[in-house]
């Protein structure tokens, strides 16, 4: 860790403009001949042919010219990125100039005064062309700090097989989902009700509060902790019942995306909940599955809306970038409609950006976009505040005291609201 | 070379020891001092108010409970087990070096790949521990057990490295010693009593500062396992420190959590190093 003060900070960041202002003041031609500026941008490791990205980022050059993309990657873990970013930035690097952050990362790096105010490339008609959830996780304090650049969210997997051997509709409620579990489980021997991510992590904290939205419930209201409420009781009591009915295997306090992904993938359960990457691997050649699945948004209580977790990453600029001009440029670029039709095409990665739901060859190509939509309209960012990733921790050990029977979910509710009072005071 | 500057040879070994072990204890050392954290923009020495905090923060007394706990019962089944499979195996039979070498399969195995081996035995759903068994138990889901997953994991991996220090120690233990018992009549267990054991102590005293330490670092096997849960049931201190330093980005809490670790070990090895100068004399 270099050791650092305000003032020498200030200082960095003000010789590190003018070396920016100079830099744009000069002609273009000039410089590409002796040191084109170049914009290294940094991602995590993607999953797939890089060829897609690689050609959208030549073509960024072809039309910026004088400009150079590196493109670098990082390690996959969420954990490692983090740590990354943050070391990084407190120090004033600049050797990365654009870069992806996960949604619950843009209100601390923001409060930390790491990325450039980027609002003025989100008018209000921009805004209206992104779903409302990705807009809030990348606003604080009423200005915008990154571009959303894809996005997930928690949907409901199905078997239509099972659902019509037995004359049910995909359910709506909760309840109606608790009734359809027991009912098709009775007959179809070796098949779970209802598999979900239990296991104390970050993806418990997701689940939880789309049982918590869909009663009414909120962590946060206006910067305040609301987490003792009726609403949060009665949803929390409801996770603990499908794991107490037997609808929801007791072991699922131990299960992550990928080994409940693996039961539902195997046919051994009627229901899951997971983000949409699923899909496309249920639907492969030789999935046990294949054909028989069904997609929905998640269930809600009587009386509530239906809610879904999001996720996803978000592209920002370094504040101390030596190119902001083209930081922006390629951060613009690469959350354009063009550039997340390809990425969609390519790796999946579902944009959030609405009208993309409407076009006809991403639409042949991934036909549950069209179901997708509507869970997208209603995605919700987890709290945003700075603090994220203290208050997440406080929440995934409760909640798992809850899930897994150790304290009373109103118990489990007053110690997370005092811990959390405590972390956001 | 005069023989003035002795200190000359001796400089490398002593600038490679400050660099690499000296040097980052201090630091640790000097951070948990500090309220740092790059996500604040804090870096203030604030003497020992993280210490304070440390004192006042139930999760970290949970954690140290749960170290306690999984390190005296897993380093004493070790110890136990590991006598017990050194006696049976010290003395010289065929395909003994054979033998040694199977037995210290687990010990060999890096941590992170019997920890995921583990899981898979311990899969509630199709798991081979439950259907040898014929149980549907919640291994690591379930807070009574989890703990005890981990604890039976670190047993399985480290009772060989034990039960090969023994038989190491049983080897030197002269053989006219026990030519002696049993001309003036001494039965096994008196044998054992009177002559092996005693002559073991120095020696499974040092096995016990071994364990103890490994132990109460733990961090790689329950990372795995478990990541702490359920309700941070399994949540040790290495694994509390590393959650504070390396997800919540606190340097200087989390230098404060790994700081009282270092404590511990050093107080422990201490209270073994006068056990063992005892047991020498």
């Amino acid at each position: 860790m270099t050791n650092h003060t305000p003032g020498r900070n200030c200082l960095i960041v003000a010789v590190l403009l003018l070396a920016a202002l100079f830099g744009a003041c000069k002609p273009s031609g000039e410089e590409s001949s002796s040191h084109p500026p170049v914009v290294v941008f940094k991602h995590s490791k993607l999953f797939g042919d890089p060829r897609p990205l690689a050609q959208l980022l030549a073509e960024f050059e072809r039309a910026n010219p004088g400009v150079r993309v590196r493109a670098e990657t990082l390690p996959a873990a969420s954990d490692a990125q983090h740590q990354y970013y943050a070391t990084n930035l407190a120090a004033g690097a600049a050797d990365f100039d654009v870069f992806a952050l996960d949604v619950i990362w843009v209100a601390e790096f923001a409060r930390a005064g790491w990325l450039r105010d980027l609002s003025h490339l989100l008018p209000a008609a921009e805004r209206e062309a992104f779903f409302r959830g990705p807009i809030e996780a990348v606003t604080w304090e009423g200005r915008a700090f990154a571009l959303p650049w894809f996005m997930d969210a928690g949907v409901l997997y199905y078997r239509k097989d099972l659902l019509d051997k037995n004359h049910l509709a995909p359910p709506r409620t909760w309840d109606e989902l608790l009734h359809a579990a027991r009912t098709v489980t009775r007959t179809e021997s070796g098949v779970h009700g209802f598999v979900w991510q239990g296991k104390q992590y970050e993806g418990l904290v997701c689940n939880a509060l789309e049982y918590l939205w869909s009663h009414g419930g909120e962590v946060l209201r206006n910067g305040q902790v609301v987490l003792d409420s009726a609403a949060n009781r009665a949803a929390l009591t409801f996770m603990r019942e499908l794991l107490t009915s037997g609808v929801t295997p007791e072991f699922v306090t131990t299960l992550t995306e990928e080994p409940a992904r693996e039961i539902f993938g195997r046919g051994a359960a009627l229901f899951l909940r997971n983000w949409p990457y699923a899909w496309r691997l249920f639907e492969q050649q030789g999935s046990a599955v294949r054909g028989k699945v069904g997609v929905s948004a998640l269930p809600h209580f009587i009386g509530g809306k239906s809610a879904a977790t999001l996720g996803g990453w978000q592209l920002g600029v370094n504040r101390h970038s030596r190119n902001p001009q083209a930081a922006e440029r390629l951060a613009q670029y690469l959350t354009s409609p063009a550039a997340q039709k390809v990425l969609a095409l390519a790796y999946g990665y579902n944009p959030p950006r609405r009208a993309l739901y409407e076009d006809p060859e991403l639409l042949a190509a991934q036909p549950f976009f069209a179901e997708l939509r509507a869970v997208y309209e209603r995605a919700r960012p987890r709290p945003v505040t700075p603090q994220y990733v203290r208050l997440s921790q406080v929440l995934q050990a409760e909640f798992s005291g809850a899930v897994a029977g150790l304290k009373s979910p109103s118990q489990a509710l007053i110690d997370a609201q005092r811990q959390a009072e405590a972390i956001l005071r | 070379m005069t023989r003035e500057h002795p200190g000359l040879f001796l400089a490398p070994a002593a600038v490679t020891l400050g660099a690499v072990a000296l040097f980052p204890a201090l630091a640790v050392l000097w951070l948990s001092l500090e309220e740092r954290s790059p996500l604040l923009a804090a870096a203030r020495f604030v003497g020992f108010d993280n210490y304070t905090r440390l004192i006042a923060d139930a999760r970290f007394w949970n954690a140290l409970a749960n170290t306690v706990y999984f390190s005296a019962v897993s380093v004493a089944l070790e110890v136990l087990l590991g006598l017990l499979v050194a006696l049976l195996l010290a003395r010289a039979f065929r395909g003994r070096a054979l033998l040694y070498s199977i037995i210290l399969l687990p010990w060999a195995i890096p941590t992170v790949v019997s920890a995921r081996l583990w899981e898979w035995l311990y899969n509630a759903d199709y798991g081979v521990l439950n259907y040898l068994l014929g149980t549907h138990v919640n291994w690591l889901g379930s807070p009574g057990w989890a703990l005890h997953a981990a604890i039976l994991m670190d047993v399985w991996k480290a009772t060989p490295f034990v039960a090969l220090l023994l038989i190491a120690g049983l080897q030197t233990i002269p053989r006219e010693l026990y030519q002696a018992a049993a001309l003036d009549g001494a039965g096994a267990w008196t044998t054992f009593r009177r002559i092996t054991l005693p002559l073991l102590v120095p020696l499974l005293l040092v096995v016990l500062v071994f364990r103890t330490i490994d132990a109460f670092r733990v961090f790689d096997a329950i990372y795995v396992l478990t990541g702490g849960g359920p309700a941070n049931s399994t949540e040790t201190v290495s694994i509390y420190a590393y959650k504070v330093l390396f997800q919540a980005l606190e340097f200087g809490y989390g230098s404060a959590v790994a700081v009282s670790v270092l404590a511990v070990v050093a107080l422990l090895t201490a209270v073994y190093a006068r056990l063992l100068r005892g047991s020498m004399t």
